[in-house]
């Protein structure tokens, strides 16, 4: 009697384990995205040169003093081009303060793109080497993040912002102001 | 007995396949010149995650992102910064998801003992289970 009772046991465990797996799979996740290593730390001190004029970029300069949203761009990436709307939109409806980052970028190609699609950007931060992306953990533009007036990064998003993010994007906004 | 010999032939084929198959991307104008420097970048290289492919090192990567951080981690061993340094470096800007090999923390602890912990417990479990049958005997 006892020995059968604990024969359920694996099968307990299997539909438990079973029922694990299957939850996993159906919430809305996506395993290449990964949390970063920056959320609540400072943002990372750099300067190189600016995309407009002459000027020299400092991030100590243009990222502690207000909300601002970095983003990392370039030309060559197509999902780049169709975020670049929620971009413009966060400038026209929101007033935010945007800050970009033209990733492995030709500087002429960048200011013709910016031309023919608008800027957002209050001031763009190039970096032709990649070496600004790995200091803030990027691995894959377009990525965005969220500075907080203390220069502290909130938020982070891998890949192209769509209607969703942007919602998700301006309630944050909202709570950090 | 020809079909012996083909049989020796093809398993000869089939491990043969196996123990040439370490490859890696290191392109030649990364490699240093200062070969204890090459072997230490090889070894860091080797347990560093490729963020964009997920489930290769960076020395076997071809990724341009794999190649940054290859040549990063080379300069940094020119610096004459230690392992333990180049580890924090990229592990303060990847996170722990970027080291292949999951280091012994208290966040990672339940996944290097909860094996050792089914083992004991599959073990108790045989040998009660033993005991139990022997005695209905």
């Amino acid at each position: 009697m006892i020995k059968k009772q604990l024969l359920k046991i694996p099968f307990i465990i299997f539909i438990i384990v079973l029922s694990i797996f299957f939850y996993l799979l159906i919430i809305d996740r996506n395993p290449s995205k990964i949390p970063s290593a920056l959320i609540n730390n400072s943002v990372p001190e750099f300067e190189t040169n600016s995309l407009f004029g002459d000027k020299k970029f400092y991030s100590s300069k243009e990222l502690k003093h207000e909300i601002t949203l970095v983003n990392f761009f370039a030309t060559w990436c197509k999902p780049c081009r169709d975020e670049h709307v929620y971009i413009q939109r966060f400038k026209d409806e929101k007033a935010l303060n945007i800050i970009g980052i033209n990733y492995k970028d030709n500087p002429k190609k960048t200011v013709q793109w910016l031309k023919k699609l608008g800027n957002p950007y209050s001031n763009i931060a190039i970096d032709s080497n990649g070496r600004i992306a790995i200091d803030w953990g990027v691995y894959g533009i377009p990525e965005t993040f969220i500075v907080d007036s203390k220069g502290i990064i909130k938020f982070r998003h891998i890949g192209p912002i769509n209607k969703k993010k942007y919602r998700e994007i301006n309630l944050l906004i909202e709570k950090l102001r | 007995m020809i079909i012996k010999k083909k049989i020796i032939k093809i398993l000869f084929i089939v491990l043969f396949q196996f123990s040439v198959n370490e490859s890696n991307a290191v392109e030649p104008d990364e490699i240093l010149i200062n070969k204890k420097q090459e072997i230490m970048a090889r070894n860091i290289s080797k347990n560093i995650r490729c963020m964009v492919c997920q489930n290769q090192s960076i020395d076997e990567s071809n990724a341009p992102l794999a190649k940054d951080l290859r040549i990063l981690i080379r300069n940094k061993i020119q610096e004459g910064k230690t392992d333990k340094e180049i580890y924090k470096f990229l592990t303060d800007r990847y996170g722990y998801f970027i080291l292949l090999k999951p280091p012994l923390n208290l966040s990672t602890i339940a996944l290097w003992f909860l094996p050792f912990a089914f083992a004991l417990i599959g073990f108790f479990v045989i040998f009660f289970h033993n005991k139990k049958s022997k005695k209905s005997y």
